[in-house]
């Protein structure tokens, strides 16, 4: 007698379901007749994500069973209770196949709590015809970049310097990581969770991206700016530099796009003697502790995670891998030729703080940050309240 | 004899009386115990959703949080600009309403409609109509050339606060108008009958006549949205979120996160809780307006 299928559901945001539905959800459940997947398709917005799943949990007993957190959302999933810790189903052989990094981010306390699907970095994209064209290399360091920028604003070559993320969201933070690490500062340390907002490092980056406003290298209006407003700046050939993550590279790379083929890729400038850093992103999944099927769900990771599946994910959706050797694979260097130069970035990558309370340190730094961005206060006025809001929230 | 009988009647009407009581005890009284207690524990996410006393640090903490200050400002901005307004307005329409016009009952019926729309619905709407690109406001502007290129109105501080404030306004302002309307109609019209005998202007008599004898229904009117605009969260969560940057979060949507998002069950309590208060405090004070408004009509 048959028996009923297993149903494991799984929510995610609409638009990244065709990618893994293409590639690994048919082939999955051909390899196991006795389970299906049952993908639900939320909202475009993550955070609207995130608090379906909060509220799922909640209410107690959660109606997903497999669980597409993004990386910053692990910790707090973990901390309330809500994951089941995988620290024991993977060996560290099997963990040596991915990203360091990415591994590092699905775990919250020393143990592992997803297994990544996907990374991302934040990456500096710059115009190579118009440097080769003045004859600059590639930038290093922060001054590099104001000095490249300057030039060939200068000469008329191009109206703008350098485009990046400054609204009051998300992404703010994980652009202002970059500077911060270029800077050799640290927003909160993940082993004694001390506060770097208040140093002078933090000021520092501050007053760099200010910097670029004031000397007319960044639009004013880079103030208001999100992803996608950043991106159409850069394409339409306004700024010499773009701070981005890697989606950007085949949009600006398709046809009719004016600046086809005159694009490259790097990892994020520093100061003189320190090391660069992109912002990490990337998903992962994990499982629901209230699910009643936590075999058959550990079972669909497995197969998400290993690497044919992911090998047609990556060719299919053009999302950056977390399996190391995709970087290197002849079909997917057939179709995608800059991954190397992204494996640097995500070797390279920092890891927005891993607590618990994250959401809350990220929408404190947001306001102060954008609040001394914008000359509404002081870079050090502004940091020594956030940092202050920052050490009472985590008790330190 | 008489005493006995008083007794019983005292009696039951008590008896009467429990049920509603204990709804009321249920529905208020437990809630606003339950914040309160829990607002004196630290459950979030850095005790694993466990509680821990704590004392009165949740209130300490709100003190220094520039957040909450920030919310809660702007949400008396909110409140007073848009009851306000609908105050105004609210009169106004009851005053054209009062009059006696072909098809006015259909009128009166049209003016209610917009309180009567799903509010989430009409954020929806209203984020549409201020749409930078798509926006009906910008290509009116556009149209009569008082702008060159489309505001982006939810993407400015200022301009994101006019226009969640203009939909409420839109939204709550029938609401205003029946209730001034029921006082109009009960208003003889002798008086004014009299007062035009003696020689006074409709001008003059709007104000020795109307807006006294309106007055328990304005304040009355002006109690009620004041507290509701003050918990107002679904028209701004829809329209904006809050945004941009916090500039139109109001206290009902910082507790939101720090509950929903933060999983800060403690200090949301403690939010809650001197939102609370704050909110009865001023309408306490409304309710002591209201009253003397009251007598002092009672004895012209």
């Amino acid at each position: 007698m048959a028996q009923q299928p297993v149903t494991l559901r799984l929510l995610m945001p609409a638009p990244d379901v065709p990618p893994l539905r293409d590639a690994m959800i048919q082939a999955f459940q051909e390899e196991n007749p006795g389970i299906r997947i049952e993908i639900i398709e939320g909202p475009n917005a993550t955070n609207l994500i995130e608090d379906l799943y909060t509220s799922a949990f909640l209410l107690g007993d959660s109606p997903y069973d497999l669980i597409n957190m993004d990386v910053i959302w692990t910790p707090k999933f973990a901390a309330a209770g809500w994951l089941i810790d995988l620290t024991d189903r993977v060996s560290e052989a099997e963990l040596a196949t991915f990203s360091p990094v990415d591994v590092e981010g699905g775990k919250y306390d020393g143990k592992l709590y997803r297994m990544p699907m996907r990374s991302d970095a934040g990456v500096l994209y710059y115009r190579k015809d118009l440097l080769d064209q003045a004859g600059f290399d590639p930038p290093e360091t922060f001054d590099d970049l104001m000095t490249i920028s300057k030039a060939l604003q200068e000469d008329d070559t191009i109206p703008w310097g350098y485009v990046w993320q400054g609204r009051q969201y998300e992404g703010l933070v994980a652009m202002f990581m970059e500077v911060l690490q270029g800077y050799g500062g640290y927003w909160v340390n993940p082993e004694t969770e001390e506060v770097g907002l208040d140093r002078p490092e933090t000021i520092q980056a501050i007053n760099f991206l200010r910097s670029t406003i004031r000397e007319g290298i960044s639009p004013p209006g880079v103030t208001t700016y999100q992803e996608e407003d950043t991106r159409r700046f850069f394409q339409s050939g306004q700024a010499a530099f773009l701070r981005s993550w890697p989606y950007v590279w085949p949009l600006a790379n398709e046809a009719g796009s004016p600046i086809q083929g005159k694009v490259g890729i790097q990892p994020m400038v520093h100061q003189p003697g320190q090391e660069s850093g992109g912002c990490l992103g990337g998903w992962g999944m994990g499982i629901s502790k209230t699910t009643r099927h936590p075999e058959e769900a550990w079972k669909a990771i497995q197969f998400f995670t290993s690497l044919e599946p992911q090998k047609e994910f990556i060719l299919n959706s053009g999302f950056v891998p977390s399996i190391r050797e995709l970087f290197s694979d002849p079909d997917v260097l057939a179709k995608y030729s800059h991954y190397p130069d992204l494996l640097k970035v995500v070797d390279s990558a920092v890891l927005r703080p891993p607590i618990a309370q994250y959401a809350q340190a990220s929408d404190i730094l947001q306001r102060y940050l954008s609040a001394a961005l914008t000359d509404r206060l002081s870079p050090e006025q502004a940091m020594r309240s956030a940092a202050a809001e920052t050490r009472r929230l985590l008790g330190t | 004899m008489q005493d006995s009988i008083r007794a019983r009647e005292q009696r039951t009407a008590w008896i009467l009386l429990i049920p509603a009581l204990l709804l009321l005890l249920f529905v208020y009284a437990y809630p606003i115990g339950r914040a309160f207690w829990l607002s004196l524990f630290t459950k979030n996410l850095g005790t694993q959703l466990q509680p821990v006393f704590s004392g009165l640090s949740n209130y300490g903490r709100m003190v220094g949080d520039g957040r909450f200050w920030q919310t809660f400002w702007t949400t008396t901005v909110f409140t007073t600009c848009s009851v306000v307004l609908e105050l105004l307005l609210g009169l106004a329409i009851a005053l054209v309403l009062n009059q006696a016009f072909r098809g006015r009952s259909l009128v009166r019926t049209a003016a209610i409609l917009p309180w009567a729309l799903p509010t989430a619905l009409i954020g929806l709407a209203w984020a549409w109509i201020f749409n930078d690109q798509f926006g009906v406001v910008n290509d009116i502007l556009l149209r009569l050339g008082i702008i060159d290129t489309g505001i982006n109105w939810l993407g400015n501080p200022v301009l994101a606060m006019v226009a969640v404030i203009l939909a409420d306004v839109w939204k709550t302002t029938p609401f205003i108008s029946i209730l001034l309307l029921a006082g109009l109609q009960s208003i003889s019209p002798d008086l004014y009958e009299a007062h035009a005998l003696d020689g006074a202007t409709p001008w003059q008599s709007f104000w020795r006549i109307t807006l006294p004898l309106l007055m328990p229904q304005i304040l009355i009117a002006t109690l009620f949205r004041f507290a509701q605009a003050f918990g107002i969260f679904d028209l701004i969560q829809v329209m904006t979120g809050g945004g941009p940057g916090g500039a139109t979060e109001v206290v009902s949507l910082y507790i939101y996160s720090t509950v929903m998002r933060y999983l800060d069950f403690g200090y949301g309590a403690a939010l809650v809780v001197v939102t609370f208060l704050l909110l009865i405090t001023a309408v306490a004070i409304a309710s002591f307006l209201i009253n003397r408004s009251r007598r002092s009509t009672a004895t012209t």
